[in-house]
């Protein structure tokens, strides 16, 4: 006879936020995030994740549209110490700007909760 | 979904960038002391010189007490820089009024963390912070008595040599 084990996995990423051109997710278990962006799903942990938020928030993106003399309509964003390059176009930081700020807001807000609900004394 | 940024880190994003803020305010008042002792070791005033030298120590040790904090929190703290330090004074008295003016203004933006801490009900960075407030009261009280000696003594004669032996005595010890 053959016993029928149940494997029961609790589900440790969560989307934190999407819109219709991204997604971030969360991974409870390696405390780290997934950027769906741009085709391609990238790891992030807390120091990268920041320095991403930084580097997006820094592109003056109003100075990219009235630019007549840029060539070509790209923008790297290099993150140091960070395995992942994305090279995105005006439209597309604009995007990933959204869809940070809207995980961020997320997160803060998730904190919230934590700060008031989960780690009031009992 | 669990909360990682407050596992990793126990200040806020806007505390990091003003607690960031005070550590290039207090990086600048050591140069600016630096900048007072020069111009008075130039001009003969060897008591204002010292008492500046001394001041650029002290600031020093402010902007590292912030900076380890920062650190200490799981933030990232920025070593800033520092430029536009005035190098020429108009008068001796004019030192110690800049003197004052930039010990009132970093006063003002402690009180501005101060405040960001009852917002976001950061205690703390409060209790951190409380060290500073208490400083500051001790500094603006050096700092004016030191522009005060002006008025007591006055500049005429061998006033200004007066003034710069007496800076070195200011002293503030309020138990309160
Ligand atoms: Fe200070
Ligand atoms: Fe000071």
């Amino acid at each position: 006879m053959q016993a029928t084990e149940t494997i029961c996995i609790k589900p440790s990423i969560t989307e934190v936020f999407s819109t219709a051109s991204g997604a971030v997710y969360q991974c409870d278990k390696d405390n780290c995030w997934y950027i769906d962006f741009a085709g391609k799903v990238n790891r992030f942990d807390y120091r990268c994740l920041h320095k991403l938020r930084k580097a997006v928030y820094h592109i003056d993106v109003e100075a990219l549209l009235l630019n007549p003399k840029r060539s070509a309509d790209m923008e790297i964003v290099f993150i140091c110490a960070c395995d992942h390059t994305y090279i995105l176009t005006t439209l597309e930081i604009i995007a990933l700007k959204e869809l940070l700020q809207g995980t961020f807001t997320m997160l803060e807000l998730n904190h919230i909760i934590y700060d008031r609900l989960h780690r009031l004394a009992v | 979904m669990k909360d990682i940024m407050r596992i990793k880190c126990l200040i806020s994003t806007e505390m990091e960038s003003l607690l960031n803020q005070q550590i290039r305010k207090e990086a600048q008042s050591s140069s600016i002391y630096l900048a007072m002792a020069s111009w008075c070791d130039r001009n003969g005033f060897d008591g204002s010189s010292v008492y500046f030298f001394k001041q650029a120590e002290e600031e020093r040790q402010h902007q590292l007490r912030f900076f380890k904090y920062v650190l200490d929190m799981g933030a990232t703290a920025i070593s800033p820089d520092v430029s536009g330090i005035k190098i020429e004074y108009n008068s001796f008295r004019e030192v110690f009024e800049d003197a004052l003016d930039q010990e009132i203004s970093v006063t003002q933006s402690i009180k501005n963390i101060a405040a960001l801490c009852h917002k976001e009900q950061d205690y703390v960075t409060m209790e951190f912070l409380n060290w500073f407030l208490k400083e500051q009261r001790e500094e603006e009280h050096k700092a004016r008595r030191a522009l005060e000696l002006f008025e007591v003594i006055g500049e005429e004669g061998t006033g200004r040599w007066q003034i710069d032996k007496h800076v070195g005595d200011i002293k503030y010890d309020s138990e309160a």
